[in-house]
């Protein structure tokens, strides 16, 4: 009986310690408006497909989230009473994306693209889709997607200044996860790199070369400290791993030991 | 009387690998648990009082993060992580508007860390300070 609890703790305990590595995503919640437009054909239907695949699905972020509405009453879902906004219009839609994102929104305004906006200039959705917004990334820059408005050249050259960044942070990213899925408590790191990841992507809203490069040193800086903490308990677990060899060594030996003991009784 | 001294040498060869061997698998345990160098105290951190105008804020580095000091227009004296609870930005000072705005997702929060909207879970933390002689220490 004790023996039956004993496992039973050390099963708990063992599976506490698996908890880090099994978080669950952010439920996306089945509000109203998905369980009505998910059903409808077309247009009327068609955003929450997309929407399910987006960043904002993933993270918890509903339709009401940005349209307004009420998410839990069917009939007054749609009503300016329960703060319904509706789809704004071309002009508006920094506005209605900059709610949530104020860093982002006012070095869009102050840049070329800010500038044109109302006159043939793009917002947010021409580069980030509306509904299926991902994760953004420098493959967001690219010739097809630039010159549907303007040459290539300009943008080229500061996605051509961003890259090694890029790819650094890419590279951090990736190490972080895998000690995620480890068990080690990432959650600062991830926070910084988080921070540092906006910081750096929401340099090309200005679309100034001479800022991103500037900028990118202060960034790769921070970038220099996470991969830094990250070196360390890198190598600490390499040194943990040695260890762990070298016991495995010295018990063969003890076997060996005891079996060379037994045969001295034979 | 040949066995009994092979044996003698067995059982001492055998306490010394069980000790090396001991030591060996105890390290790593000991290194997943002791907590990591450098998550310990900070160091303290001297600002003088002159530099803060009241509704004014100012960013340092501390303990390894971001953080701020503020001088509220009522004179009181706050400093807090200025790490955003949500995803982790660094929060704003929105002067005109006395309180904390992150550029991320737009959490806002009060000059004492409170949330006063958006996302973040969790109110600033706070950083103890003290004030003497025209000094104010951080941490
Ligand atoms: S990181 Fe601050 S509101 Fe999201």
């Amino acid at each position: 009986m004790i023996r039956k609890n004993t496992l039973a703790i050390l099963l708990l305990a063992s599976l506490a310690f698996l908890k880090p590595a099994l978080a669950a995503p952010v439920e996306q919640p089945e509000t109203v408006c998905i369980q009505c437009h998910g059903t409808l054909p077309d247009r009327l239907g068609a955003p929450v497909k997309l929407w399910r695949s987006s960043i904002h699905a993933d993270n918890g972020i509903s339709c009401n989230g940005c349209h307004g509405g009420d998410p839990k009453d069917a009939a007054n879902a749609m009503t300016p009473q329960r703060g319904f906004l509706g789809a704004p219009k071309e002009k508006d839609i920094p506005g209605f994306c900059g709610r949530c994102h104020p860093g982002v929104y006012k070095d869009y305004l102050s840049s070329a693209h800010g500038r044109a906006l109302g006159a043939g200039g793009p917002t947010c959705v021409t580069c980030h889709g509306n509904h299926q917004v991902v994760k953004a990334s420098l493959a967001l820059i690219n010739e097809k997607s630039c010159t549907r408005c303007h040459s290539f050249d300009r943008a080229r050259a500061i996605r051509d200044a961003m890259q090694q960044t890029e790819g650094y942070i890419d590279d951090i990213s990736r190490r972080i996860a895998d000690f995620q899925v480890s068990g080690v408590d990432t959650e600062k790191m991830g926070k910084s790199l988080f921070s540092v990841r906006n910081r750096f992507h929401t340099l090309f809203h200005d679309v100034d070369v001479a800022r991103v490069k500037g900028e990118s040193a202060a960034i790769n800086k921070e970038l220099g400290k996470l991969d830094a903490a990250l070196k360390e308990i890198e190598q600490s677990h390499q040194k943990r791993r040695v260890a762990g060899g070298i016991a495995v060594g010295f018990m063969v030996l003890l076997a060996l030991l005891f079996h060379l003991m037994k045969k001295s009784y034979d | 009387m040949e066995n009994e001294g092979r044996r003698k040498f067995l059982g001492v060869c055998v306490a010394g690998a069980t000790a090396a061997a001991a030591v060996a698998a105890g390290y790593p345990v000991f290194r997943y648990l002791a907590p990591r160098s450098g998550q310990g105290g900070a160091a303290k951190l001297v600002i003088p009082v002159g530099e803060l105008k009241e509704g004014d804020a100012k960013f340092f580095e501390f303990a390894g993060s971001s953080a701020v000091l503020i001088k509220t227009q009522s004179g009181e004296l706050v400093a807090l992580s200025a790490v955003c609870t949500h995803l982790g930005c660094i929060v704003q000072w929105v002067k005109e508007k006395q309180q904390f705005l992150c550029p991320c997702h737009g959490g806002q929060f009060s000059t004492d860390g409170t949330v006063l909207g958006g996302p973040p879970p969790r109110p600033l933390a706070k950083i103890p300070l003290t004030v003497t002689e025209g000094n104010i220490t951080i941490g």
